[in-house]
């Protein structure tokens, strides 16, 4: 565990966005048969530099804070630290096993049950079936969800769904774990459960990158802190300096 | 756990190295069958649940089916009942399960983007889901070929050693058609209507509701036509007739150049399919 670290170097990332226009093959056909096609080859593709050459050095025990407006890059490093996005220059290493609670939502399918949505959240975070079925109890009990567990997700009300799926996602222990806004989950009561529950996480864990723009939770979780603006990344400062990063 | 432990990733570039990538996908992809096989049982499930039947309703409308046009087709065209009732049924069974896994191939990526965006899962791994849902689907269907053979008394003359050869070569086949698709129709919306219009052109071309022999003169149309060797590889086997040496070199070919160019498709789209979703 305490081998658990984090690198990025140069890391750089950008986004093809194809419009409505670019996936019409209409378009596409259009543009091949076209004469002079170097005007319009990229016609609907439009390339944003999500992420600018960071730099970025973690290792265990680094509990880093990302703050920044909406659309400046936390949400594309939390993913590409988790390995769906390649970066276009330079590189991420990853050590330690990664659990990444970007959407809550993620595996769940609002017509199977409570249960079979613990079970397929389980097997996509890469539990075997025996070990889900070890954990079920312990993940069971932790929703608060009884009876209901065993009725279609679909039936349940936003909160309850919201407590189904933070007790599906946090039942994994990781290395490395990667947090995007803190999503208000349940009641106040599961708020209380669910922050006792993070914490023993982010101890476990060698490693927390969370981001957020809440500063009372940056300072209860993290102990550093990195600011994103344009897909440029700030340096990584300890917590204390948080309100003279606010500032600049 | 079988989750890695390590994680490296570079914007390194160049041909080799992204077919370097795509094979470690493809490997690390039979690390994760355990997940496409739960992913694929559950999206089997999930289609019927609630249903009394459950997916005994996948053998059930099947058999209905072929019942239905075997009974007609026979009467229209005055072959013997106990015949073409067999062939008919085959031939729906297995070209539909070759239909299935490409034209559900169409959605392989596009239903996976939510896991695909965050996290490092293979992208083999949901080819994997849309073939083992296909091979369910065909189980479930067994049942009515078993049945078939059994009641007609052809089983005798059967061959199912072959017959799982022909079954190998068609999954090796629809398998690079369906990650194609999957692909195209990440990038291009207007794919998966292309085919699933080819593939329902596809069964009336081919002689799955009518005898070969029909068409004469135009035999070319039979040759040329894969989805005909496709088909002929698992079907005659199991009727008891020969198959011709030239469909198995055509499929072993086409299964050859197929996974060449969509393998070096995919390892240059790699990366790149993320973003498509």
């Amino acid at each position: 565990m305490t081998t658990a670290s984090i690198t990025c170097t140069d890391l750089t990332i950008r986004f093809p966005v194809y419009g409505a226009d670019a996936k019409s093959l209409k378009k596409a056909l259009a543009r091949a048969v076209s004469v002079g096609g170097v005007l319009g080859r990229h016609a609907g593709v439009t390339d944003v530099t999500a992420l600018s050459h960071v730099n970025l050095q973690l290792k265990a025990g680094d509990r880093l804070g990302l703050i920044g407006h909406n659309g400046s890059g936390k949400t594309t490093l939390l993913r590409a630290l988790s390995g769906a996005y390649e970066p276009d220059e330079g590189t991420i290493e990853v050590q330690g096993r990664i659990a990444a609670l970007l959407d809550l939502s993620l595996g769940i399918d609002p017509s199977a049950t409570g249960y079979e949505n613990i079970r397929l959240r389980g097997r996509i975070a890469g539990l075997s079936s025996r070990e889900i079925e070890e954990r079920m109890d312990e993940i069971a009990d932790f929703t608060g969800l009884g009876p209901f567990l065993a009725m279609p997700v679909k039936t349940y009300s936003a909160g309850m769904q919201g407590r189904l799926a933070f007790a599906a996602a946090t039942a994994v222990e990781a290395d490395v774990l990667l947090m995007d806004e803190w999503i208000a989950v349940g009641d106040q009561d599961f708020q209380k459960l669910a922050h006792k529950r993070l914490l023993k996480l982010v101890e476990r864990a060698g490693i927390l990158v969370l981001a957020t723009h809440e500063v009372p939770l940056l300072k209860l979780y993290c102990n550093k802190v990195m600011r994103m603006e344009g897909g440029v990344a700030s340096e990584v400062v300890d917590i204390r300096k948080l309100d003279q990063l606010l500032a600049d | 756990m079988d989750t890695a432990t390590h994680m490296l990733r570079t914007g390194r570039r160049g041909a080799l190295f992204q077919l370097q990538m795509a094979f470690r996908d493809l490997t690390n992809s039979f690390q994760r069958l355990g997940l496409a096989w739960s992913l694929a049982t559950h999206d089997v499930g999930s289609r019927y649940r609630g249903s009394i039947l459950g997916p005994f309703w996948i053998t059930l409308s099947m058999g209905l089916m072929v019942l239905g046009i075997g009974v007609l087709y026979a009467s229209l065209f005055n072959l013997p009942l106990n015949e073409f009732l067999p062939y008919v049924a085959l031939g729906i069974v297995f070209f539909g399960v070759m239909t299935g896994t490409i034209n559900e191939g169409c959605d392989t990526f596009v239903q996976a983007a939510g896991m695909l965006s965050q996290t490092s899962l293979p992208m083999f791994t949901f080819v994997w889901r849309t073939i083992f849902r296909n091979l369910i689907n065909l189980l479930h269907h067994l049942v009515i070929v078993v049945g078939m053979l059994v009641y007609f008394d052809a089983w005798r003359d059967a061959n199912p050693l072959q017959a799982a050869a022909g079954v190998l070569l068609m999954l090796l086949n629809a398998g690079w058609a369906s990650l194609l698709a999957g692909i195209a129709s990440a990038r291009y919306r207007d794919i998966p209507p292309i085919v699933v219009s080819v593939m329902q052109f596809a069964i009336f071309m081919t002689p799955v509701f009518w005898l070969p022999d029909r068409f004469g003169k135009h035999q070319v149309f039979l040759d040329w036509n894969p989805f005909y060797h496709l088909l002929q590889a698992v079907r005659a086997p199991l009727l008891g007739q020969a198959v011709a040496p030239q469909t198995y070199v055509v499929l072993v070919l086409m299964a050859i150049f197929g996974w060449l160019v969509t393998f070096t498709i995919f390892a240059r789209t790699r990366r790149r399919i993320v973003h498509y979703l």
